[in-house]
């Protein structure tokens, strides 16, 4: 699994370092529970720091705005979504699953994604405010890109004909619009928020038969007939 | 040890008009990197007169404070009985629990360091203990944070004070040392030197009646290990994640480590 680092700090040169950095990761997740309740915050660190038996003065070893916590969450959620669409893979080759048509996968595994913020859905907001601020977007938009880069390998699409980077725009934009919908959304189970992502992600598919046929006409433009002079 | 026995009387005064009044600003720096919360129990070592002690209780009643708010405002639909029971709590526990122990070895700094508690109106949460840094007088696993304000320079054998200070922090706790260091700048450091050896013990003398003392504080300045040596030494005491902050640009720095 590919580890993604977000810390700035340098790390010191003991044979602790390693265990360091899974202690501050241990800290993180028990964080987690108490953020509904103090948000992300360094409470809410203080207070996982607390489950672990550790003294809530631990929390110091982080940033105050919670940059960290939030992250390392991002992260957790990328982890879990990758597990989820490797599972689906195997099902699929071990032919005890349909391979889904690709606007199904990417609305199924955009989905599943944005769902696993639901239990944090009052400080999400909050959470995305902090991820734009100058010092955390290297980090922020780098689990961002991957994580949409993954949804495509998976996907395993054939019927698009976006480039590369074409795909990684068109499911980026995808992805932040339905955030900012559900987040506002009030609707029960996130229904309306569902429906906008489907309509998205076909607008997305639409506009790549389009592109298609844009394509088609620029290569084979219609043979222009003889224009009939009239003396 | 005499030094300071002289010193202590007018200990305020001397820092006011050495560091020109800065020296409050680099200690609430030091309380407001703690960010300490309701609950912590602090041992200020070398504290002396209180300085640390008295900004930490601040920070925490203002933390607490805010706390109550935040949660009378989240529970909209409270009863008068719920309402008026948090403004008791807010009222009978507004340190939440924060203590904060004063350490140091000098019988007169500690004297005065009650007596301007009791003048400026701290009474709960406080305690004064007479004891050495090199081998404090209480049980492991104890404290929070553990912080040392301008007083390390002044133990003769740092890492025992290092070690004694692992000992007493509970795991996950921090040590914070607020203490002049090296100033690579050259032009500053030599304006420094000029300002140190010329202008301080004088000051010394006119307003503690005391050049000698005044003239030893400078020189322990200079002989104390820089930024890197003292991180060093920290991590040799067994602190992980130790980290430094220059303030003005290395006249002072704070060293922190956590016991993980």
């Amino acid at each position: 699994m590919p580890s993604h680092s977000y810390t700035g700090q340098d790390g010191q040169e003991s044979e602790d370092y390693e265990s360091e950095e899974q202690l501050q990761h241990r800290i993180l997740t028990a964080a987690l529970e108490f953020v509904p309740e103090h948000g992300w915050t360094a409470e809410a660190i203080a207070e996982g720091a607390k489950t672990l038996g550790l003294s809530a003065a631990a929390a110091g070893m982080f940033h105050s705005d919670g940059s960290e916590l939030i992250l390392h969450f991002v992260s957790q959620c990328n982890s879990k979504l990758s597990d989820l669409l490797e599972e689906e893979q195997k099902q699929v080759q071990l032919g005890k699953a349909e391979k889904k048509p690709t606007n199904q996968f990417l609305r199924d595994a955009v989905e599943a994604r944005l769902r696993m913020v639901i239990p944090y859905i009052e400080k999400w907001p909050q959470a995305v405010s902090i991820l734009l601020l100058p010092h955390n977007i290297p980090s922020s938009l780098n689990l961002l890109t991957s994580m949409i880069d993954d949804i495509w390998h998976y996907a395993g699409d054939q019927s698009t004909d976006f480039n590369w980077y074409t795909r990684r725009a068109v499911l980026t934009g995808i992805y932040n619009t339905t955030e900012l919908v559900m987040m506002q959304d009030t609707s029960p189970d996130f229904e309306d928020t569902w429906r906008f992502l489907e309509n998205r992600v076909a607008d997305a598919m639409n506009m790549s038969s389009a592109a298609q046929q844009v394509t088609l006409r620029a290569r084979y433009p219609p043979v222009p007939t003889p224009v009939q002079i009239r003396q | 040890y005499q030094v300071f026995e002289n010193v202590a009387e007018k200990y305020d005064v001397m820092n006011d008009s050495m560091s020109l009044g800065i020296h409050r600003v680099w200690k609430d720096i030091l309380v407001h990197k703690m960010n300490p919360s309701p609950g912590t129990l602090l041992v200020d070592v070398a504290g002396g007169t209180g300085d640390i002690a008295f900004r930490f209780l601040n920070y925490v009643r203002s933390v607490r404070e805010r706390q109550l708010q935040q949660k009378l405002r989240h529970h909209q639909n409270l009863s008068w009985q719920e309402i008026s029971k948090s403004y008791q709590e807010e009222k009978s526990n507004p340190l939440g629990d924060s203590q904060v122990v004063v350490c140091d070895i000098n019988k007169e700094m500690l004297k005065a360091g009650k007596q301007k508690a009791q003048h400026l109106g701290y009474s709960e949460g406080l305690s004064w203990v007479l004891g050495n840094a090199e081998e404090l007088p209480f049980d492991d696993d104890k404290f929070d944070v553990y912080t040392i304000a301008f007083g390390i320079r002044n133990v003769t054998r740092i890492d025992l004070a290092l070690q004694e200070a692992y000992r007493v922090l509970k795991p996950g706790g921090r040590f914070l040392c607020l203490e002049f260091s090296h100033v690579s700048n050259p032009l500053l450091s030599r304006l420094y030197d000029l300002y140190s050896f010329q202008v301080i013990p004088v000051l010394g003398e006119v307003i503690a009646g005391d050049w000698k003392s005044y003239q030893y504080l400078v020189e322990s300045i200079r002989r104390f290990p820089p930024q890197e040596e003292l991180k060093a030494m920290i991590e040799d005491a067994g602190f992980l994640k130790v980290d430094y902050q220059n303030l003005n640009s290395g006249i002072v720095a704070i060293h922190s480590g956590f016991k993980l």
